[in-house]
């Protein structure tokens, strides 16, 4: 299997990012049904197909330019998008052990890990890296483990270190984190983190999403989809750069939306790391316009129906209260039968 | 992005004696003084003294001095502010001794820092007592400057440090101490949110 890579798409200015056939093909969509609430969306992480759920880290055509707009943000603002705890060392090396162990038995074109003891040579070659360094030892890597080999990953990464029957955060790299601050939240309990998020603590679903983790075992993860909406192709959706991005939520229109709105899915793929103990939070985000959607009729109808319905709560949350009407209409272009049910009731009424 | 009804801002305690404490470290700041004083009360009913630190720095004005000095303790100790209070107990927290329990009670900032304080010299959460009190003047964080607010009782304010109106979230984090603030019109700039009290 060879991947074509785009190698110079930027995700911010003049967002040249773009999808082809097959990479649309193969993203994880996250409806099921017409109509959508949060739930328990948790299934054991095996491999499936030879789309996003084959390997234990999916990179797609979008690898090679990701990592750069990581890397453009990491430097333009030190210390916002990537932050660790002292503690959290063991985990890091935990994490870096199992990137690059998965990466290069998913992918041995691309990559390759050679090991003898503690000396490690890891090789990418879409990045053109080929290093030696001496494993637990950070001074023989340039940046601190966590943040070298997320650098040459796709999505954000977190992890959590448990702790009095409940998960704290302990580090992260998130350079394309949905609407949050990485530095407010680190230190923060499951509880905590997770407060601004609507409903979920009425219904029960916190307290049952963390016992499950609790129990994850070594060998065992699980993956779960969420998923919201962005205007443009734009990673960098912090709560830091509101400011820059906010206002673009204000020129959607029916007639725009199917090129300047998408669907923003994150396939989070959570491991428990075996020295440190603690669980590692991906994010990997795929970019949809809604135009991409819609080369599936099936998507864009499903895609019309879940907008259309959506609990208010979400969309206010996931912020998208401005556009969404607009998106709802570009979309019922594919879903004509739904428009005249809805006539057909109207009359009725 | 929710700015209201978030789940994260701490629980307070009512200040009681806590067992199996050998010495006691009442500290407080302002209106937090009655706290002290009802406290002091039913420590001496088990026939127990407490250290006590208390800080004169008071938003709303109040002060429990006068009450505090006629109560027998093992010492009293008085700051014109919360800062150097806080230094002071992180040196007596440095040299405390297995058996000591802390009781803290003041302004939600004055709690949230203290708190910083003694999560650092790993109390368990059986060794400390935090009592809330006065106003709910608000330590806050602007998210897109990194400038701290002391004292914010309004929804809506200006930040210091950028000068944009920002909008208080109530998100809270307790290694930082403080609340979140975003940029209030940061979609339709002049479109803000209702300007209110933060009294809840
Ligand atoms: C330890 C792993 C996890 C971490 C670090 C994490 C972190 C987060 C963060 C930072 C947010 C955004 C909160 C904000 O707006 O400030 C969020 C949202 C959310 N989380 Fe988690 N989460 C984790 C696991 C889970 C699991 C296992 C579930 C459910 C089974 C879950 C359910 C949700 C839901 C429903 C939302 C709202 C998403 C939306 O509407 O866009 N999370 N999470």
């Amino acid at each position: 299997m060879t991947i074509k890579f785009n190698r110079d798409e930027t995700y911010r200015d003049d967002y040249t990012f773009a999808n082809s056939p097959e990479t649309i093909a193969r993203v994880p969509f996250p409806f099921p049904d017409d109509d959508y609430m949060y739930s328990m969306n948790l299934e054991p992480h095996v491999s499936v197909g030879d789309g996003a759920f084959r390997a234990a880290f999916d990179i797609d055509e979008h690898y090679i330019s990701e990592c750069r707009d990581r890397a453009i943000t990491l430097e333009k603002d030190p210390g916002m998008h990537y932050v660790s705890a002292p503690h959290m060392m063991e985990a890091q090396w935990d994490l870096l052990e199992l990137i690059m162990e998965s990466y290069a038995r998913d992918y041995p074109e691309y990559f390759t890990l050679e090991r003898e003891g503690r000396n490690w040579h890891w090789v990418n070659r879409l990045l053109e890296i080929d290093d030696h360094f001496t494993f637990g030892d950070p001074a023989t890597l340039p940046f601190e483990p966590m943040e070298y080999i997320t650098r040459q990953a796709q999505g954000d990464w977190v992890l959590q270190e448990e702790r009095d029957g409940t998960l704290y955060w302990g580090a992260g790299i998130a350079t394309q984190r949905a609407d949050y601050s990485l530095r407010f939240n680190l230190g923060m309990s499951w509880e905590e983190f997770h407060g601004p998020v609507p409903l979920v603590k009425e219904i029960g679903m916190l307290d049952r999403a963390l016992k499950f983790l609790l129990r994850l075992r070594i060998g065992h993860p699980v993956r779960r989809l969420n998923w919201s909406l962005t205007v443009n192709p734009r990673l960098e959706v912090s709560a830091e750069s509101l400011p820059e991005w906010a206002p673009d939520r204000t020129i959607v229109t029916p007639e725009n939306a199917g090129k300047r709105v998408y669907l923003r899915i994150e396939l989070q793929p959570l491991h428990r790391l075996p020295r440190s103990n603690a669980i590692v939070f991906p994010i990997r985000t795929y970019l949809l316009s809604l135009e991409d959607i819609a080369t599936n009729p099936a998507w864009a109808r499903r895609m019309h129906r879940v907008l259309k319905t959506l609990n208010q709560e979400l969309v206010d949350y996931k912020g998208f209260s401005r556009y969404r009407d607009a998106a709802v209409e570009w979309l019922s272009q594919y879903d004509k039968e739904h428009g005249k049910e809805d006539e057909g009731e109207r009359k009725a009424g | 992005m929710l700015i209201t009804g978030i789940k994260s801002r701490p629980v307070y305690d009512l200040l009681r004696p806590l067992p199996g404490g050998k010495r006691h470290i009442v500290a407080g700041q302002g209106s937090g003084g009655r706290a002290m004083l009802r406290l002091l009360d039913e420590l001496a009913d088990l026939g127990q003294q407490a250290t006590l630190l208390y800080s004169e720095e008071s938003f709303s004005g109040q002060n429990f001095l006068a009450q505090l000095q006629q109560q027998p303790a093992v010492e009293l100790r008085v700051y014109a502010s919360n800062q150097a209070l806080l230094e002071d107990l992180k040196g007596m927290l440095g040299q405390a001794r297995m058996g000591t329990r802390l009781y803290l009670t003041g302004s939600e900032s004055f709690l949230g820092t203290a708190m910083q304080v003694y999560t650092a010299f790993d109390m368990n959460r059986d060794e400390v007592l935090r009592e809330h009190s006065g106003t709910l003047v608000r330590r806050v964080w602007c998210v897109h400057c990194d400038t701290y607010t002391e004292n914010v009782t309004q929804r809506v304010y200006q930040c210091p440090g950028c000068d944009l109106t920002l909008v208080v979230r109530d998100h809270y984090s307790r290694r930082l101490a403080a609340f979140q603030a975003v940029k209030a019109d940061a979609e339709v700039p002049g479109e803000l949110p209702q300007a209110e009290e933060l009294d809840t």
